[in-house]
């Protein structure tokens, strides 16, 4: 007994028992608790006992009018964040990187840096001061003669606000891996290229940009993943009923009826749906990553 | 090699890159000038839209209002809370996860990284999760806020990779001399990971700061809100938009605007994190680098 491996290893085990514990719980449970999106579940009878209805609440889903809204709102949106934001900080990495005064650079690094750690709360708070009939997006618009309106009650301008916000708040941090990469550019290849008379155009083309083509592959799979995982936290914080043609998605509709409507086998469903296909993302931008370049998650 | 680069473009080129960059820093600072400048002004100035980047009309009725107000001392309290048991939580669950995994000849090794690497990739969502919070019973306690986070795949990885780099003769040795794992981990290892720590720390304590929908969801008492939810509220609430000119005018006349005191409100919670900001600043690039490290 005592000379068995699971007793010398004893230690390591009990080690691991809090963790195991907490995934087992937190994490696996609720993979079990999916199982409700077949049921009709009943809190008494617990999910096991709850009567099985097939796929009843998927074709509810399908059937509701709002349904194809909110899938187009959320593939929209995704779109949308992943087309204007995904470029924005590699650009910037690249501006910064031809900024030879250190000092300078460091300065705007800082600056562009700490909207990160704001929370979405305060960032929202920005937005509807910003936004609002009296506020300053008005004063601007009114310079060149636009009508002033509350923006965030037009469905139209809701994709632009929630995705220029997410900009500025994430461009600066975006930076730091690229940042990384081109610091891991040995000078030496600047030189040859200069002595083969690259001009500047031609090293960034040449030289800057094989170093972060990996780190930028990387992070365009994760991202394609993320498509429909939009940053519904701040969607629940900026939409009202007034704008939700365009800013209702899939993860606000399972929270109202889910949490406030109380709709536990209906959402989901729902949600289930929306993981399957965020999944499928990841993984169909992983296989056109590894077709086309050596650069995979897995 | 720069110095090479003379040409009338290149020189042109560079005059916009510091422009722009210089642009982009306005419109970086302004949302947090104007929340400054407008938590200070007084209140017909801010009714008459004329505070932008300085305060008008010094006042500090905004501040007084806000410290004045038990519930947002309360919900420091409450977010202090949550912030530091929560890390710390986080910190020594995933350290005592993580060890194990980078231990060898560990039997369960390779069992535990895929029963905690699947969670990376499939998890419940939002209504199961919530439906077994609820069953627990742990709707509106404090746990609820500190626990269910507490471990996190990625963590654990990290974690992980990080515990391998340390030389494992330092391990041999210590075991050797009749040390056992939990001293290993805690007078060894843990104190070789102190930048590992830091980052984590940090951003855990961060991200506690700032969260807000895991009290919206968890918690119905208010006396337990965070400081974030406190915050939603006043912005909820409060719509410029709908006043109408008595309003503006009851507003006028008083010494303090409901703007005061959400922006001191906000002025309140950014601070902290100005405070920490340069320590985070440090790790930075670690906590990047730990990201890119192939588990």
């Amino acid at each position: 007994m005592r000379s068995t491996i699971w007793y010398r290893q004893r230690y390591l085990l009990l080690m691991s028992i809090p963790g195991v514990l907490l995934v087992l719980i937190f994490k696996y449970f609720p993979m079990y608790g999916i199982l409700i999106a077949f049921k009709n579940y009943d809190v008494a009878a617990g999910i096991l006992q709850s009567p099985w209805v097939g796929l009843k609440h998927f074709y509810a889903f399908f059937n509701n009018p709002f349904s194809w809204r909110i899938i187009k709102n959320t593939f929209l949106l995704g779109l949308y964040s992943l087309f204007w934001g995904f470029p924005a900080p590699l650009i910037l990495a690249l501006l910064l990187n031809e900024v030879k005064k250190r000092f300078f650079k460091r300065w705007v690094q800082t600056i562009v840096y700490f909207p990160h750690f704001l929370s979405v709360v305060i960032i929202v708070g920005f937005l509807k001061e910003f936004a609002a009939l009296d506020g300053l997006f008005n004063q601007i618009g009114g310079w060149f003669g636009a009508e002033a309106a509350p923006l965030l009650a037009k469905p139209e301008y809701f994709r632009t606000l929630f995705i220029g916000s997410s900009i500025w708040q994430s461009v600066g941090w975006g930076t730091i891996i690229y940042l990384a990469a081109l610091s891991g550019v040995d000078e030496a290849l600047h030189e040859a290229a200069i002595i083969d008379g690259a001009n500047r155009w031609q090293r960034l083309w040449n030289v800057t940009w094989p170093a972060i083509l990996p780190a930028t592959t990387i992070l365009l799979i994760l991202s394609l993943g993320g498509i429909v995982s939009t940053d519904f936290q701040k969607v629940l914080l900026l939409y009202n009923p007034s704008i939700y043609e365009t800013a209702d998605v899939i993860d606000t509709y399972v929270y109202r009826q889910g949490i406030l409507g109380a709709q536990y086998e209906y959402s989901t469903a729902v949600g289930l749906m929306l993981s399957v296909i965020s999944f499928l993302f990841v993984t169909i931008g992983n296989w056109i990553s590894r077709k086309f370049s050596e650069t995979s998650l897995w | 090699m720069r110095h090479y680069d003379r040409g009338l473009s290149s020189k042109v080129f560079d005059a916009c890159n510091y422009v722009f960059l210089t642009a982009l820093c306005i419109v970086m600072l302004y949302p947090l000038a104007n929340t400054l400048a407008v938590s200070l002004s007084s209140p017909d100035k801010i009714i008459r839209g004329e505070v932008g980047w300085f305060p008008r009309g010094f006042n500090l009725e905004g501040y007084r209002y806000v410290f004045a107000d038990s519930s947002i001392w309360t919900a420091f309290g409450n977010t202090v809370g949550y912030a530091l048991v929560g890390t710390l939580i986080m910190l020594l669950v995933t350290s005592l996860t993580a060890y194990p995994l980078a231990i060898p000849g560990f039997v369960l090794r390779k069992f535990i990284t895929i029963f905690i690497l699947i969670t990376m990739f499939f998890g419940g969502g939002l209504i199961p999760t919530y439906l077994l919070i609820r069953k627990m019973g742990m709707l509106d306690t404090f746990w609820v806020m500190v626990i269910p986070g507490a471990i996190s795949a990625y963590n654990v990885i990290l974690f992980r990779t990080f515990f391998k780099s340390i030389p494992k003769d330092l391990w041999e040795s210590a075991y050797v001399d009749g040390a056992n794992d939990f001293r290993i981990l805690f007078q060894i290892y843990l104190p070789l990971s102190k930048a590992l720590l830091a980052t984590f720390g940090l951003f855990g304590i961060v991200g506690a700061w700032n969260g807000w929908f895991d009290a919206l969801i968890y918690l119905n008492d208010e006396t337990k809100y965070p400081i974030q939810m406190l915050l939603r509220k006043m912005i909820m609430e409060t719509d410029s938009s709908s006043m109408n000119a008595q309003t503006f005018e009851m507003m006028a006349t008083m010494k303090v605007h409901s703007k005061n005191i959400k922006m001191s409100t906000v002025m309140v919670t950014i601070i902290p994190i100005l405070f920490i900001f340069p320590f985070l600043q440090k790790y930075f690039v670690t906590g990047f680098m730990l990201g890119s490290v192939k588990g």
